[in-house]
């Protein structure tokens, strides 16, 4: 009798646990950078509170591109089935389905490719790897062209449209004020952002480093001229001697500080020039699209992440879902207007809730329109690290323009054969 | 007894593990040395000859695991990229020079140190105590400190200079001053161990022969070439061996003081071989640059062998 009993009392006890099983969340990892966390939190916590069940935990994996790249490399090639989502940069999306380490969404997608006809056309291009949808855009990017409106005005110069002028522009400037104003911060570390750095005046002059079928299309004329124009604003005094040494944070803060009147940045910097504690900038920054090479067209470098639904992923349904909900409309406007981050939407630039809180968007849309992308390659790690490499060897000094190029093209033959 | 029943007994006496011992004890040398040494012969093949195998094996295979293709047979592709990649060669050289200048830089200092550690002095305790910092320090925290020193704007290093009147020097932005810098901090890092194990050669030298050298008239510099130096022969060769396989490996302060910057100027082939197969999963050419290094590594290992055997 006694012993009856105990056994229903188990059993009522398991049955009331069931709902209790069913009721408890379900957690979703998302691995991204560890910057904006507190505006991708607020994200999720909207997310959570309309989908029961559904925990989010976010890993963090370092804070450049490539430290993020580091941490997955090892991460992915173990199979490890603790990501279910990943954070991509725009430059990853065919490595990683290449590698077979995120799943492709088709199936999952209303339309299949067509679902990403809803984005600007750069990012549906950059997300479709050989026919199939690797990843959705998370927000876009541009590399633009920051000035300080003060000092322009002061010497009634515009904005320069090519890159000589404003290197006769930095001069004049510099000239009048003294001390050690740097004329121009771009980014010379070999860091993910010298890609870019190369690329500018490159593409610029109306090449292309690959052709649709990746086969390598290097302009070694347009290639020395690229390394030429950045190590001659090193020699003139334009930029400064220790340019090899500068990241994209770095040309940040020195911009932040005013010890710069021209800079090559990436629009999250503008949140920090206009509400950081110790910007000395506020207000005083201008934004434009980059400078033409001589007889050249305007050209930047296209950036954006992405989010990948991780192949070894146990809750591939619920990581999907939320995936579709981190690429939707809502969030991108939610992230433009709080964190000043580009929308992947078209319409979001003239959106009026959008302009009110980051009126400069509105003549953006253009630049992000014409931005070029990076070569896509699964093999882009490499493309990236025999560029980056160059320009940091050419920029120090160990390296003359000339000798640069013939190495970087002979790396890229290796990579791209 | 019969003979029949001597047998028996003597078979379950085998049978008996007492039985089995003895049986142990009665076998020959050769086959006594064979079971003891079984173990650490399967030990050194699964954790050395296997990878080794397995090494050379993948640096003939086309095997990136970014590709999303199978590992397929390459034959010598990984070699030939390898002989024609102007970065492997510059790796190569950089090995080479970092232990051709920190293996005898880090004798000669470490030498010094072991000969003032050697002194009998009150306060030689706390020298010893000194002594022992930078060999107990990790590599990677010396390479990171030591790049702050180097730091051209706020580094100790530039402001020394600057108070001297003398000019600074952007040391990461220029291949040479670069590998002076991660010269100076390996010799630093270094030197300590090269001075431990000289100590304790030096320990072992009886002071009598001293004393001797002394009566006849030998001057402190004839003692310390007629006597020290031949002496201290063993423990020198222990030290520069061990030294010279570390620094044919070299990563650590490299990798944390220049990344290998300017450009690639200041890659060793230990930093390739991590940056192809951590970096690029491009298993195959990385194996046939570790497989490199492996010759590398066995050619300076023999020289030194052959070196002691001719000094024995």
């Amino acid at each position: 009798m006694k012993y009856g009993k105990t056994v229903l009392l188990a059993l009522a006890g398991a049955v009331s646990m069931l709902p209790l099983q069913n009721a408890s969340a379900e957690t979703l990892h998302v691995f991204m950078h560890s910057y904006d966390m507190n505006l991708w939190q607020a994200v999720f916590d909207k997310y959570e509170a309309s989908h029961k069940g559904i925990d989010i935990k976010v890993t963090v994996g370092g804070n450049t591109s490539e430290q993020q790249a580091q941490y997955l490399n090892t991460q992915m090639s173990a199979k490890d089935s603790t990501l279910d989502i990943i954070n991509l940069d725009v430059v990853r999306p065919a490595q990683f389905a290449a590698a077979k380490w995120i799943m492709p969404l088709n199936d999952d997608l209303d339309g299949g490719t067509k679902y990403l006809d809803r984005y600007l056309s750069a990012y549906s291009k950059a997300n479709v790897i050989d026919g199939e949808v690797a990843a959705l855009p998370s927000r876009a990017d541009a590399m633009m062209l920051f000035y300080r409106k003060d000092l322009l005005k002061k010497y009634d110069i515009d904005p320069p449209k090519t890159w000589s002028e404003l290197s006769a522009d930095a001069k004049k400037i510099q000239k009048q004020e003294g001390g050690d104003l740097q004329g121009l911060s771009f980014q010379g570390a070999a860091i993910e952002g010298a890609v870019c750095t190369f690329l500018l005046p490159y593409w610029s002059t109306g090449h292309t480093l690959v052709d649709k079928d990746g086969k390598l299309t290097f302009d070694m004329d347009a290639a020395v001229d690229s390394l030429k124009l950045w190590k001659g604003f090193v020699d003139d005094g334009v930029a400064p001697k220790n340019v090899a040494e500068i990241a994209t944070d770095d040309t940040r803060q020195d911009f932040q500080r005013g010890a710069a009147i021209f800079a090559v940045e990436w629009p999250y910097a503008w949140n920090h020039f206009q509400n950081d504690a110790d910007t000395a900038v506020k207000d005083k920054v201008g934004i434009v699209a980059l400078p033409a090479v001589e007889g050249g067209k305007s050209a930047t470098c296209l950036g954006g992440w992405q989010w990948g639904v991780s192949a070894y992923s146990n809750h591939k349904k619920d990581a999907v879902e939320l995936t579709k909900y981190l690429a939707s409309r809502e969030v991108s406007k939610y992230i433009a207007i709080h964190g000043s981050l580009l929308p992947t939407f078209e319409d979001l630039y003239t959106d009026a809730d959008v302009t009110k809180a980051v009126p400069w968007f509105a003549d953006l849309l253009p630049v992000v329109q014409s931005a070029h992308a990076r070569p896509v390659t699964p093999r882009y790690n490499e493309v990236s690290n025999a560029i980056r490499t160059t320009v940091n060897a050419v920029l120090a000094g160990q390296t003359s323009p000339e000798q640069g190029a013939s190495q970087m093209q002979a790396r890229l033959q290796r990579i791209l054969r | 007894m019969s003979q029949a029943v001597a047998d028996r007994q003597e078979t379950e006496e085998r049978q008996t593990v007492g039985g089995r011992f003895a049986r142990l004890m009665d076998m020959g040398d050769g086959a006594l040395a064979f079971w003891l040494l079984l173990p650490t012969a399967v030990l050194l093949l699964a954790i050395i000859v296997y990878p080794v195998c397995r090494l050379i094996y993948t640096s003939f295979l086309s095997l990136s695991l970014t590709s999303g293709l199978p590992a397929s047979f390459a034959g010598l592709q990984n070699y030939r990229d390898m002989f024609a990649d102007p970065v492997f060669w510059s790796s190569f050289w950089n090995t080479v020079i970092i232990t051709v200048v920190t293996v005898p830089g880090a004798l000669v200092v470490g030498m010094a140190l072991a000969l003032i550690a050697n002194i009998p002095f009150r306060q030689r305790w706390a020298f010893r105590l000194a002594l022992l910092v930078p060999w107990a320090l990790p590599l990677a925290f010396c390479g990171l400190i030591f790049a702050w020193f180097f730091q051209s704007d706020y580094g100790i290093v530039n402001d020394v200079l600057r108070r001297l009147g003398l000019p600074t020097v952007i040391w990461f932005n220029s291949y040479a001053w670069a590998t002076v810098a991660i010269c100076l901090t390996t010799i630093w890092k270094t030197s300590s161990f090269m001075a431990l194990i000289i100590l304790a050669g030096l320990q072992t030298i009886p002071r009598s022969l001293y004393e001797a050298a002394e009566i006849d008239g030998a001057g402190r510099v004839r003692q310390f070439f007629e006597i020290t130096l031949p002496l201290l022969r063993p423990a020198i060769a222990v030290a520069l061996i061990f030294r010279t396989i570390t620094a044919l490996q070299t990563f650590d302060i490299p990798y944390t003081m220049t990344r290998g910057g300017p450009g690639t100027s200041t890659v060793t082939l230990a930093m390739y071989i991590r940056q192809n197969t951590v970096d690029f999963l491009d298993l195959g050419y990385g194996s046939a640059l570790a497989v490199a290094m492996f010759a590398l590594s066995m050619i300076v290992t023999v020289f030194y062998l052959r070196m002691i055997r001719r000094g024995a």
